[in-house]
């Protein structure tokens, strides 16, 4: 079975290219155009895999990593897409439940290759 | 009876001399230098005894006749206030003599108390002006915006001005000498002031960072310490200067510039990122087909285009902002931008169905003010009215005077403003939490419109709005009467 990837991002751009990318590498993605509608989807859905950005109408990506880590019974790897890479706190960051932080401008490429590595850690006993 | 004669002749001379150098001496007494007074009133005494012993015997070996007439000359110069008997070349004689020798004696001691009352008079002038100037000096401290501190070596505040008066709330009055401890209580403060004296020569300037209250009460200041030093190698602390800039507004103009930057920084990197990635997409050949292949490079136009836009009106605001463009003022009429305007957006509204109508006064209202600056004012206001209202929607620009004020009304029919945002609507890169949802935008186009309306043109923008229903976005600019 395919792993499903969620990419909350509220620029249409961003979810359009990360959906293309990882579909061609034949993942489900599903997609939320804010951190609410991430945090909803997610909840019903229950990826694998979860995109954010951290700057979203509604609930900002950080409200949506601490909310997902205590309301979910098994723990989701997210990772972090921002334009806001240098100015967060790392200590705040070693805090939350992400597993990477990617900087905007981006590699589709790159972001694909990290998907399919801790999508394969996780399945490796 | 000669005898009796000559003794009074005696007392007579003195008296006339006592009274040449009473009239000289005056002054100097009036001028109360009590030094130089006794010394001066002492060699008079004496110069009047040996005058009066050399007087007496030569006196003794004189006619009556001639020492009557001295005496009258005496009496002249005693009435006339004057100094020196006039004694012709004839009067050869002791008491002829004796009368010049008293003259030069005279003009001698005249010239002494000259000397005397002019180096009186500089000093009192030099007291004058030390005087004024310290007057002046501490005139000049009190009138600095700064706060100005100085410390003696014992750690008594010597000198305060009125801000430092302020920033420590000191009760004193000024002038007063008041152990440092008792006057300031932060402990931060009087850290910096006795690390800067007890540090001497070793570090004889210093500047620090001090903050005082806090949240919104918060002041930060920028003390500069000197330490000050005397004696003949300047080598011994003599106390402390601490002088206190606030610089509150500027950390919080440094704050917004910075916020304004990273905002700049973080808005240029959306298009930045996705013009990145579908460029990688195409590099990858991650494009299906040539048709999917055009969409990626739609895109990339598109969000190049975005970028530009962005860095435009940025560009815009940061010149209009520090004054860079100079508004080119004339008087204008309001009517014919908003036609231009409705001319420019309608291709817009017409691809969204929605219907622009413009109901422009017959009457020419005239503003004064810079037409490509309005011009862009109005067309952010009514190509936003367009996109944030949905398909099928209405759109209406009217103009109006009211109270001195040519009016423009741009009223929509779209999803409105919630009312805890109509204020920050105007900040630069707010956008709206619906609007983000429905249109791009730079979240520069307001806050374009009302530095232009209300900083440039003295106007008012003012909104009135309800969520579902639609907004009204008013311009007021001052008419021309």
């Amino acid at each position: 079975m395919a792993a499903r990837v969620l990419i909350a991002d509220d620029e249409p751009c961003i979810t359009d290219v990360v959906s293309r990318k990882l579909r061609k590498e034949g993942f489900e993605v599903i997609v939320a155009a804010d951190g609410q509608e991430a945090y909803e989807l997610a909840m019903a859905e229950r990826p694998d895999f979860i995109i954010t950005d951290l700057q979203m109408p509604r609930m900002s990506g950080l409200e949506l990593c601490v909310r997902l880590a205590a309301e979910l019974a098994e723990p989701v790897p997210i990772l972090m897409l921002t334009a806001k890479g240098f100015e967060l706190d790392p200590a705040e960051i070693a805090r939350l439940p992400i597993l990477a932080v990617m900087t905007k401008p981006f590699s589709p490429r790159e972001l694909r290759d990290k998907v399919c590595q801790a999508l394969q850690d996780l399945r490796a006993p | 009876m000669i005898e009796l004669r000559r003794v009074a002749a005696v007392i007579l001379l003195c008296v006339g001399v006592g009274a040449g150098l009473h009239l000289l001496l005056d002054p100097l007494r009036n001028a109360g230098q009590g030094a130089a007074d006794k010394a001066l009133t002492l060699g008079a005494g004496a110069a009047l005894a040996v005058l009066g012993a050399i007087g007496g015997y030569l006196i003794a070996r004189i006619p009556k006749e001639r020492i009557r007439d001295v005496a009258d000359r005496l009496e002249v110069l005693v009435r006339r206030g004057r100094v020196g008997m006039a004694f012709s070349d004839a009067e050869a004689d002791a008491l002829g003599r004796f009368g010049h020798a008293v003259n030069r004696y005279l003009a001698f001691v005249k010239d002494e108390v000259e000397q005397s009352q002019i180096a009186v008079k500089e000093r009192q002038i030099q007291m004058k002006v030390l005087e004024a100037e310290k007057r002046h000096v501490e005139a000049v401290i009190h009138a600095i915006s700064d706060g100005v501190l100085v410390m003696d070596s014992f750690s008594d505040l010597v000198l305060t001005n009125e801000a430092a008066k302020g920033i420590f709330g000191f009760q004193f009055e000024a002038g007063s000498r008041v152990p440092v401890e008792e006057a300031i209580t932060d402990a931060t403060f009087l850290d910096l002031l006795s690390e800067m004296r007890e540090s001497g020569s070793l570090v004889p300037h210093r500047t620090a960072e001090w903050k005082r209250g806090a949240g919104e009460c918060e002041r930060a200041y920028r003390v500069i310490l000197n330490t000050v030093f005397e004696g003949r190698k300047r080598d011994r602390v003599s106390g402390v200067v601490a002088v206190l800039h606030d610089v509150t507004r500027e950390k919080e103009i440094a704050r917004a510039k910075s916020d304004f930057v990273s905002s700049v920084s973080h808005e240029m990197k959306a298009p930045l990122a996705s013009i990145k990635a579908y460029t990688e997409m195409l590099v990858d050949g991650d494009a299906d087909d040539p048709a999917e292949a055009r969409e990626f490079l739609v895109i990339i136009a598109g969000e190049t285009d975005r970028l530009t836009r962005l860095i435009d009106k940025t560009l815009n605001l940061s010149r209009l902002e520090s004054g860079l463009i100079a508004a080119n003022k004339a008087d204008l009429a309001v009517t014919e931008l908003l036609r231009a305007v409705a001319e420019v957006v309608s291709p817009q509204a017409a691809a969204k169905g929605i219907r622009l109508e413009a109901d422009l006064a017959p009457l020419f209202f005239h503003v004064h003010g810079d037409r490509d600056m309005l011009y862009q004012a109005i067309l952010n206001v009514v190509s936003n009215a367009v996109k944030y209202t949905p398909e099928g929607g209405h759109v209406a620009i009217s103009t109006y005077l009211d109270d001195g004020a040519v009016v423009v009304d741009v009223a929509d029919t779209g999803m409105g403003v919630p009312a805890d945002e109509i204020e920050r609507i105007f900040e630069k890169f707010y956008r709206s939490s619906r609007s983000a949802d429905t249109a791009a935008g730079t979240g520069l186009g307001l806050p374009l419109v009302k530095q232009i309306v209300e900083t440039i043109h003295g106007g008012r923008v003012a909104v009135e709005s309800e969520v579902g229903k639609g907004s009204v976005f008013r311009l007021y600019l001052p008419a021309v009467r």
